[in-house]
């Protein structure tokens, strides 16, 4: 078995390949690469078990063949190389020869049957997004997502498709997240929740491709297809929390205000709250916005005062300035909107310009109660 | 052995049927006549008699009706808790020229420690006296007194020449006016207790001297102790100028028992409103919300819940009152229904200094899912 393909064309495909292999298997054959040669065709894959994405690489070859090659070694040397052919031979006695301009590299390779097969989808649906849009879908709604091994189906992201559109929620019981999407649609109803580690993966390669992504899906798995590359992932298992239950239908009091004035604002002010809690207080009456904290075992204090428009019955609000910070981060828009109701309620946050047709933004933010 | 502590000198100061006396006070018509003041309506309840209604057996917290079969004469009257209020602070006012240790028990009840007052005289009966003349003088109502070494004989003392008498019991009598109390006149015996002392044999204060503690411990539990203690005479209880609240309540009795749920919530409305008031005056937020469910069948139910934080408002007080409602099915018609707030947050802020307090840590609340 030989191939011959360019240093950094290799290099740039193994690079996103390799952010999901984890750094202690206990597998030691997941720490290898899966190259799979099929004439000028060279299937690269990488697994965690959970998740296995391949990319499809353009080589020179007309052999067959499969081996493992270990993944931090060839990573290592491959970013080394200046842009050059490189030349890979199956040698006899067990190593992978490389050869570059500069000389010769040879790896311990293991037999491509060792390598865990990827799940295949049996009867799975099928819906096509564009990727920039499925990118923005997982980074507006990732963040949110828990890290709760007691409540697995928090820490991912729940997928929910319909005919007329599709919603991507996450929450870790804090905070909440729901983006959809009335402009892309499924041809069916189906909900599934995405481990946070392949969507992290998948909002890196996405995110400024407008090339179309299959999402194929059934009861346990998922399977993402774009350009030459596929991912498949085994689903958390359960029943997603029904979250629609806790948004609330009616917040009388709505602040509206520019959003980077807040953020500023939220950041400033955080810094004097208490270290543990980074409580933050937020008043409103009339037009304006207090915003103060205290560290009272310091005696640390901030309070400022912005302008907005307030609409409701005056009030006080504690929320923690880091799900503040998060979420007024995430949003682009020039204004955005805090609706409340009481003091121990939630509050929701939305953008108010610069969506898409079709786009919404539901962010849901607890409060911390305040003891006065 | 009671002098290994120093000997005080404590005044129970309570007001004779002080409700009732301010009516006759304020309103001479009703003067020499037979007065109740509360409701007179199908479930009212007596809250105060006078001594001419006392004869025909009327006593405070008895039901309207019968009262008034046992007193058909009986004149109601609503209770005006302001004016009460007013002139109790006017009594007050009188104790602090004695002493600043008064710890009041009600509108119409003190405890006084004069040990050193502020007069400078030595002895308590005198002061007593005192007392009583310059309320008189005041307000134009009598009070009697018990004085003695600890709250609870002088408490048992101010019942004996009632009304508009004293007693003193002096330390070297004590011994022997306990020994010779009927044990239903000790302080924390109620009815229950009675009958559980009556079944053990313990009539007075001598049987009850005469039981070994670990007999006490062993059948009253953590009372045992009080009770070994309390009949020789030694109770340690300060006066306590201040207490702090520990819970605090509004609840309503209804002319007609109700049986839906949407009336109820109407009702409790009203009630939280009440509690709210009564927090926004005391200054005070709790954690503990209590439902109090009085069926027609005169049965009681608490049902409660401990939030994570304090409320104060009616908004939150009904949210959680609303759950504890719907909770359960009503077993019966209602014919009370009850809020209380407790785990007040006025609590020793120097006892929770220590262990991170956990009260003062504002909670981050969490969706409900």
């Amino acid at each position: 078995m030989k191939f011959i393909v360019s240093s950094s064309y290799l290099l740039k495909q193994l690079q996103v390949l390799g952010g999901i292999i984890n750094s202690n298997n206990t597998l030691p054959i997941l720490d290898n690469f899966l190259f799979d040669l099929d004439g000028n065709t060279l299937n690269v894959s990488a697994s965690d078990l959970e998740t296995t994405i391949s990319s499809k690489l353009d080589v020179e070859s007309s052999e067959k063949g499969s081996v493992c090659i270990p993944a931090r070694l060839l990573l290592d040397t491959l970013k080394t190389f200046p842009e050059q052919p490189l030349t890979f031979t199956v040698e006899d006695n067990n190593t992978v020869e490389i050869s570059s301009n500069h000389g010769k590299y040879a790896l311990a390779y293991a037999s491509g049957e060792e390598f865990p097969n990827p799940v295949e989808l049996k009867d799975p649906f099928s819906t096509t997004i564009q990727g920039d849009i499925l990118a923005t879908a997982i980074s507006k709604t990732i963040f949110a997502s828990g890290n709760d091994d007691l409540r697995p189906v928090m820490s991912g992201v729940f997928f929910q498709f319909s005919t007329e559109s599709l919603t991507f929620v996450a929450t870790d019981a804090h905070k909440l997240v729901k983006y959809s999407r009335a402009d892309v649609t499924a041809n069916q109803t189906a909900e599934f929740i995405m481990p946070k580690k392949p969507l992290n993966l998948l909002k890196g390669i996405l995110a400024a491709s407008e090339e179309d992504v299959i999402i194929e899906y059934n009861e346990s798995n998922a399977k993402f297809s774009f350009d030459n590359t596929e991912m498949v992932c085994r689903l958390i298992d359960g029943k997603y929390p029904n979250y629609e239950a806790v948004i609330p239908k009616e917040n009388p009091n709505r602040l509206t205000i520019d959003r980077t004035q807040f953020l500023n604002s939220v950041r400033r002010v955080s810094i004097f709250s208490n270290k543990t809690t980074h409580q933050i207080r937020l008043k409103c009456a009339g037009a304006e916005l207090n915003i103060s904290a205290e560290d009272i075992d310091y005696s640390n204090k901030a309070e400022e005062r912005l302008t907005c428009d307030y609409q409701g019955d005056d009030m006080q609000i504690g929320f923690n300035s880091r799900f503040l910070t998060e979420m007024l981060n995430n949003l682009t828009s020039d204004d955005v909107s805090l609706e409340m109701s009481l003091p121990n309620r939630a509050g929701i946050l939305t953008p108010v310009d610069g969506l898409d047709e079709g786009e919404e933004i539901t962010m849901l933010v607890m409060p911390v109660m305040l003891n006065n | 052995m009671a002098e290994a502590f120093p000997i005080r000198k404590i005044i129970h100061v309570d007001m004779d049927a002080f409700y009732a006396s301010v009516e006759q006070l304020d309103n001479p018509d009703l003067v020499g006549k037979p007065v109740a003041v509360g409701g007179g309506g199908k479930r009212g309840v007596v809250s105060a008699a006078s001594y001419e209604a006392r004869k025909f057996g009327v006593r405070s917290a008895m039901s309207g009706v019968l009262a008034r079969q046992r007193c058909p004469e009986l004149i109601f009257v609503r209770p005006r808790f302001d004016r009460y209020k007013e002139i109790s602070t006017a009594i007050h006012k009188i104790f602090h020229e004695y002493t600043d240790l008064v710890e009041p028990l009600s509108l119409d009840e003190a405890y006084l420690d004069v040990t050193e007052n502020k007069k400078g005289n030595p002895s308590a009966t005198l002061v007593a006296r005192d007392i009583r003349d310059r309320i008189k003088e005041k307000t134009g109502l009598n009070a009697s007194a018990g004085i003695s070494v600890n709250k609870f004989v002088a408490k048992v003392a101010s019942d004996i020449n009632k009304p508009n008498g004293q007693k003193t019991v002096p330390p070297e009598e004590v011994i022997e006016f306990l020994e010779g109390l009927d044990i239903k006149k000790f302080y924390g015996v109620g009815k229950v207790m009675k009958e559980k002392m009556y079944r053990l044999g313990i009539f007075t204060g001598k049987d009850l001297k005469s039981k070994p503690i670990e007999f006490l411990e062993e059948h009253f539990g953590k009372s045992g102790a009080y009770y070994f203690n309390i009949v020789r005479g030694i109770q340690n209880s300060q006066v306590k100028p201040t207490r702090t609240r520990k819970s605090l309540a509004a609840e309503r009795t209804f002319s007609e028992n109700i049986s839906s749920e949407v009336f109820m919530l109407e009702r409790l409305e009203d009630i939280a409103a009440e509690v709210e008031r009564r927090l926004k005056k005391s200054k005070v937020a709790g954690k503990t919300i209590t439902l109090k469910i009085k069926y027609s069948d005169f049965t009681l139910q608490t049902r409660s819940r401990t939030l994570p934080y304090f409320v104060s408002t009616k908004e939150l007080l009904m949210e959680n009152v609303k759950d504890l409602l719907f909770q359960d099915k009503m077993r019966e018609s209602v014919r009370l229904l009850g809020i209380s707030l407790s785990n007040l947050n006025n609590e020793d802020k120097t006892k929770e200094d220590k262990p991170p307090p956990e009260n003062s840590i504002d909670v981050q609340l969490k969706l409900d899912f």
